[in-house]
């Protein structure tokens, strides 16, 4: 057991501290910005013919929310495990199942990397998540992996850079307990600051603290917390397939193994995105990102598959 | 920006820097909740007490009251860190009992958690109960943290 004095009055705080109207955009009504951009009820350029026939059959009057359009540089809520600048739109939700299987792909030769069919014959790390948007530009999600960590997490978005803002930057908090959530809670905090590059894809910096990474007890231990800097990228190869990049490097504090590093092709179709990637851990939440990698030579190949309702 | 906002986010981290989550010591050591990474709590603790597993105290037979300690090794109260820290062992040539910062290489560590290279058997003598994991790392903690007479 742990003593966790506030990590509730973390989440209410992001939850419900600040008014819906702080969160959107002056401008959200006017044309420009976001000319680009996909939105219900508009005609879709031919990029996303799925998207555009998912939503042929939807008679209702279109939303005037720019969050319910798609921006074709910004695809979905995370990366491979670090969160993006995406804006949920209020009231909507999205699913996201991952998985990492735990065989190392460069254990023994190609032929047993055959037989075990590149490791989706061993055992998986499996997640799933859900994320709903509680405000405009704020939701809240939890996210469980089958060794029973439970995390949950909010991310409130500050600035928009389609509106006209140089970058995109959100707030984020989290707390993920193993044993059901009953365990060694890890609060987390951070911001998330995004730059697209026009037509090419997106980079991201994300420096976050997080707390009571060790799982020793800190009379035991050095270090109980770790401060992490994701550097991330989704790279628009194809109209609408993306190279996918991160490194978790740990700058300060507790370190073990080595820093998480992903990388991942993924596909996006109509409102799902499908993900293959290879990790050189397990981790999803950000306890176990800050926890690492597991060995520098060891790699593993995982999926993702996520869903937006809306 | 707005104030509501920026009262927000303040109390926030506010609220995260209270939060202090860490695990409880008294979880890790088991039979010995009370053991801490102090000289003073593992002579109480582990050299003086037979605890609730049933693991035997060490001062039965490393003790000059009434006989000559086993091993060379006296860990009676006031007694104990001047035969441990920095000295020979007298069952092991070249090795010593603890080296202060390095548990790995102490060999205090070595007959308690019964290494194939110790000399003679695994402390406590018998066949268990042995030290637990975490009373193990809490002495290795000491260890590390240089062995002081805390």
């Amino acid at each position: 057991m742990v003593k966790c004095r506030s990590f509730v009055l973390l989440f209410t705080l992001l939850a419900f501290g600040v008014p819906a109207s702080a969160a959107e955009p002056a401008d959200a009504a006017k044309p420009g910005p976001n000319a680009g951009l996909l939105r219900l009820g508009s005609p879709a350029p031919p990029v996303f013919p799925s998207l555009r026939a998912a939503r042929q059959g939807q008679a209702a009057a279109p939303e005037d929310d720019p969050d319910l359009d798609v921006d074709p540089l910004q695809t979905d809520f995370t990366l491979i495990t670090l969160p993006t600048t995406l804006r949920m739109p209020r009231g909507k939700s999205a699913f996201r199942v991952t998985h990492r299987f735990t065989r190392p792909l460069g254990q023994g030769d190609f032929g047993n990397l055959l037989e075990d069919f590149f490791g989706i014959d061993s055992g998986a790390v499996i997640g799933l998540e859900y994320r709903v948007g509680i405000m405009r530009g704020a939701h809240a999600g939890i996210r469980r992996t089958n060794d029973r960590t439970i995390e949950f997490f909010t991310e409130y978005n500050v600035l928009q850079e389609r509106d006209s803002k140089p970058v995109g930057l959100s707030v984020l908090a989290s707390i993920d307990g193993t044993n059901n959530f009953r365990d060694s809670y890890t609060p987390g905090l951070g911001v998330v600051v995004s730059r697209s590059l026009p037509g090419a894809g997106t980079v991201y910096i994300e420096p976050i603290w997080v707390n009571n990474s060790n799982p020793l007890p800190s009379e035991l231990a050095d270090d109980n917390n770790t401060f992490l800097l994701g550097l991330g990228t989704r790279l628009r190869l194809r109209p609408s397939v993306y190279l996918v990049g991160e490194i978790v490097p740990r700058v300060a504090g507790y370190d073990p193994g080595v820093n998480h590093a992903s990388l991942a092709v993924e596909k996006l179709l109509g409102l799902h995105v499908f993900q293959f990637n290879f990790s050189n851990g397990f981790g999803t939440t950000t306890g176990q990102v800050a926890r690492g990698g597991t060995a520098s030579d060891d790699w593993y190949l995982g999926f993702s598959i996520s869903r937006k309702f809306f | 920006m707005d104030m509501r906002i920026t009262l927000g986010g303040t109390a926030l981290v506010l609220a995260l820097a209270l939060a202090g989550c860490d695990e409880k010591l008294s979880d890790l050591t088991g039979p010995t909740p009370n053991l801490e990474p102090t000289f003073s709590s593992i002579q109480k603790e582990i050299f003086d007490t037979t605890d609730a597993s049933g693991r035997l105290l060490c001062t039965g037979c490393h003790s000059n009251v009434g006989r000559n300690p086993s091993g060379g090794l006296n860990l009676l109260a006031g007694a104990s860190r001047a035969s441990l820290v920095g000295v020979a062992s007298t069952g092991k040539p070249g090795a010593v009992r603890i080296i202060p910062g390095d548990p790995e290489n102490s060999y205090i560590i070595h007959k308690l958690e019964g290494r194939s290279t110790i000399a003679g058997t695994r402390m406590p003598r018998g066949n268990g109960p042995y030290l637990t994991d975490g009373q193990m790392l809490v002495i290795k903690r000491w260890i590390s943290n240089g062995a002081p007479n805390n």
